[in-house]
């Protein structure tokens, strides 16, 4: 067996109206041994690609280049493809509808041996029954019929299939899609070995986990668009284009404990070819330039460049970098002697554009002051802090205003931060005002738009009503519509929920996780409620004594907590509780 | 809730609104006086010691000029030199209070020394020499006045100012971007209104006394007709006691003088009762209106 597959600017156009590019300017390699998985939602163009390299994409159009080692894919034939398909390339779908139901499995696997290697039945069936238990199936499998197989014993069949003709390029359909865990975990294994075997692998998916155990280098498909590509564990780990970020920040893991959010914004219309770069309407770090055309693949800053990402700015770009900050109080020591009590201590942390990082830790480990100073209400006696590549603590006059209005803090207190002796829309109109945007009326219905975004009720009755009048939950949803209303693009909520009970808890946290989504902003969430934290943050610094003592996912913080200030955290969400069920239903 | 008991601080107390009602009569009559007297101040108008009649409502005087013309010149006085006093303590006083506690450092620190020192210069001799050298100007009166006014009132915005700047919406609103003076104005300058008028308040009332008694001292304009000079007139005339005259020359000016400063006082307190009545016992406002 020798070489590999080679795609260069593969275009797939299905014929409209209106037409549909489902495969966008693609080039791709894979050699021989090697696996790689591609990953993308639905619609991303995988199951269209697959079939393109198969010859099967019917009746839509292909331009550039497909080559099988020294065979160009694109310009054969039936005849062509005959002596190709199941011999050098083959595909396990997706579906189990294409294998015949009214044939038993043993005639199914036999059929491509005997047309394409032209094997008698007798040596065909041999092949047959080695690869069914290559694929963890038996001799016995070949005697039914495919509805008397599980749908998990079904998707092996088809791999067996695939494999029947020993062909170098293996084409998998999302392989594990629709199945049970265990039927998932057997299938993988299965594949796994056949990993070893030297041919060549694509793995289509949208299981990036699968894709983790499989693949050697892993590209990232949207929208028929390659948005990232590079061997598989930085990728999958430390992704660097924001699709393949917010792609991968989407996926649940058996440990996390974040609620579930896709990425914000509707699937793109595939009728509709984008100028600049395809996912720009849906990204949290749009600028002018992603609409100057496709952004090439290049290596990112700082890496040796065996990855490639397709971003203006060069993949996920932080929006607010603090380094080094420091505050300390004079405070009155024993004896009435001055002392300073040092409230943060050397903390760095950084946001990413669209990103949740959760801030924990017990009162008085320095959160709300190091909050302050991120939104800088307060000035660190040392240390930096960067919006968007601007030195925050050098703006004056209009640079900080603007500044202000793409970075927002939200109190703790509602209560104390909306003035008792303003109405609503008076307190929801007041940074519009401050900040001089908009004549009357189109402030009058942007302060409705939001407060209807915060599911308060918009009419001339509720702005009205002054902030006594109103619950804490419904006064913190005022107090999140006036952070909101100047479109920020960090938000930096300072123990959002503390003051509410636990239902509207639930319910603040959540509208503040769905608008921190659908508005594609960065949160600084601050609480010394971890189990509250897990749910919304995608990273969560732990702080004590005014230092971060620990950083990690919630999964990683959840399952292996190293500092003693996470485990009380851990402690104090009940934790231990859990794990002690776990472990006594275990052991 | 309901959207009844829109707010709930204690509305302006009955107090009030009769010490309102007080000086608006005043008001009343200093603003019509020209049309209310036919004769001018200055103007022997009648006989000595003519008794009230239709023609000298409140008689006349020890030459002969109308008591009630003089009379009503003297409201216009007293308001005049009250307003004028009152607004520039104001004035003064939230100006120096809100840039102390919204700079704070350096700044504050300069401008409460400059608080003390003003505190401690001794008004009554102040007024009295600079009325005997510079002159009986009302203007002048007024704004000496002011000027040493103003502290308690520049002191109590301040303090003020720094628990505001404290609190959590004023904070979200120098995050939403905005300038010092539009905080000043949209968010502290309501929160110390009523600080500001009960310094208003007490201004006008030290004014009013001010004025009416350096005028009855002597050391105002002899020409000007005002109810400390009908005082000092009437108290000069050498025979006042043993004729009637004392009733229509001396009575109504003192009546007058303790009428509008009852009603002014009486506004102060209708404004300490609706202030946080704790504030203005610490503050200690109510003093500062009797010196």
């Amino acid at each position: 067996m020798s070489g590999g597959l080679v795609i260069g600017h593969l275009r797939v156009t299905y014929p409209g109206p209106p037409p549909v590019r489902a495969v966008d300017d693609l080039s791709l390699s894979v050699s021989a041994g090697e696996c790689l998985g591609i990953l993308g939602e639905s619609g991303s163009g995988k199951s269209t690609l697959g079939r393109s390299v198969l010859g099967l994409a019917g009746e839509a159009t292909i331009e550039g280049a497909i080559r099988l080692d020294d065979v160009d894919l694109t310009t054969l034939d039936e005849d062509g493809w005959r002596g190709v398909r199941w011999r050098r390339v083959a595909m396990a779908m997706q579906s189990a509808s294409s294998l015949n139901p009214v044939l038993r499995v043993g005639l199914q696997l036999a059929e491509p041996q005997q047309v394409h290697l032209d094997r008698p039945r007798r040596a065909a069936d041999a092949r047959s029954v080695e690869v069914l238990e290559a694929v963890g199936l038996g001799e016995w499998a070949l005697e039914r019929y495919p509805r008397e197989l599980s749908g998990g014993q079904r998707r092996l069949v088809l791999l067996a299939l695939a494999l029947v003709c020993d062909p170098e390029l293996l084409v998998l359909d999302e392989p594990t899609s629709g199945l049970d865990p265990a039927t998932r975990n057997r299938v993988l294994e299965v594949l796994g070995h056949l990993r070893g075997e030297g041919r060549a692998m694509v793995v289509m998916s949208h299981d990036a986990d699968a894709l983790e155990m499989l693949a050697d280098r892993v590209a990232i498909l949207y929208r028929g668009w390659l948005a990232e590509v590079g061997p598989a564990q930085p990728v999958l780990d430390r992704p660097r284009n924001p699709y393949s970020w917010a792609l991968l920040n989407a996926r649940p893991t058996l440990a996390s404990v974040k609620d579930l959010r896709g990425i914000r914004g509707d699937p793109p219309n595939p009728t509709e070819i984008a100028p600049g770069c395809p996912f720009a309407g849906r990204c949290t770090q749009e600028i002018e330039a992603c609409h100057d055309g496709r952004p090439p693949l290049v290596a990112p800053d700082g890496e040796d460049g065996e990855r490639l990402v397709a971003c203006v700015r060069g993949g996920v770009v932080p929006i607010l970098v603090g380094r080094g900050l420091r505050k300390s109080y004079p405070v009155r020591g024993a004896l009435g002697r001055k002392d300073r009590l040092t409230a943060v201590d050397g903390v760095s942390l950084e946001v990413l554009e669209g990103e949740v990082v959760g801030l924990v830790g017990a009162s008085g480990a320095g959160k709300s002051t190091l909050a302050s100073m991120l939104v800088r209400l307060l000035d660190p006696d040392e240390g930096t802090v960067e919006l968007e590549g601007r030195d925050l603590l050098a703006a004056t006059g209009a640079d900080l205003k603007a500044a202000r209005r793409r970075l927002q803090l939200l109190f703790q207190d509602p209560f104390e931060a909306l003035s008792q002796r303003l109405t609503v829309a008076q307190a929801v109109r007041e940074p519009l005002e401050l900040q001089g945007l908009g004549d009357a009326e189109d402030r009058d219905r942007r302060v409705r738009a939001m407060l209807r975004a915060a599911r308060l009720p918009a009419d001339d009755d509720f702005l009205a009503r002054h902030t006594h009048e109103l619950s804490g939950g419904q006064l913190q949803r005022v107090a999140l519509a006036r952070a909101l209303v100047l479109e920020p693009k960090l938000l930096v909520a300072d123990e959002p929920v503390s003051m509410l009970d636990p239902s509207e808890q639930a319910k603040v946290l959540q509208l503040l996780k769905q608008l921190q989504v659908e508005r594609g902003m960065a949160m600084v969430l601050v609480s010394h409620d971890l189990a509250a934290v897990l749910r919304v943050a995608d990273r969560v610094l732990v702080m004590a004594g005014g230092r971060v003592v620990e950083e990690g996912t919630g999964s990683e913080l959840l399952m292996n907590p190293r500092h003693p200030a996470t485990r009380a955290l851990l402690a104090a969400a009940g934790r231990d509780l859990l794990f002690e069920i776990a472990q006594s239903a275990t052991g | 809730m309901t959207g009844d008991g829109r707010r709930r601080a204690v509305r302006f107390p009955v107090i009030g609104w009769v010490g309102a009602a007080v000086v608006a009569v005043f008001t009343g009559l200093a603003l019509a006086g020209p049309w209310l007297s036919r004769y001018r101040t200055t103007q022997l108008a009648g006989r000595p010691l003519e008794a009230p009649s239709t023609a000298h409502l409140l008689g006349t005087n020890g030459v002969g000029q109308d008591l009630a013309t003089q009379f009503l010149h003297g409201a216009r006085v007293s308001l005049f030199v009250a307003l004028l006093a009152g607004g520039g303590t104001l004035l003064i006083g939230a100006v120096i209070g809100m840039v102390a506690g919204w700079a704070g450092g350096a700044v504050d620190a300069v401008l409460m020394r400059f608080v003390d020192l003003v505190m401690v210069i001794p008004r009554v001799p102040l007024l009295i020499v600079i009325a005997a050298y510079a002159g009986p100007g009302l203007v002048v009166l007024s704004l000496i006045i002011a000027f040493t006014s103003w502290p308690p009132t520049a002191r109590i915005v301040r303090s003020q100012v720094l628990s505001l700047r404290r609190r959590a919406h004023i904070k979200a609103a120098i995050g939403f971007g905005g300038t010092p003076s539009q905080i000043l104005r949209r968010h502290v300058l309501p929160e110390v209104g009523l600080i500001l008028a009960a310094g208003l308040v007490g201004a006008a009332a030290r004014a009013i006394t001010f004025e009416a008694g350096l005028a009855f001292l002597g050391l105002g304009d002899p020409t000007r007709a005002s109810w400390g000079g009908i005082l000092r007139d009437a108290i000069g005339f050498g025979g006042i006691f043993y004729t009637d005259a004392w009733k229509w020359w001396l009575v109504p000016p003192v009546a007058a003088l303790s009428l509008l400063l009852l009603g002014v006082t009486f506004i102060g307190v209708g404004l300490e009762q609706r202030i946080n009545p704790r504030l203005a016992r610490h503050t200690g406002l109510a003093k500062g209106w009797r010196t």
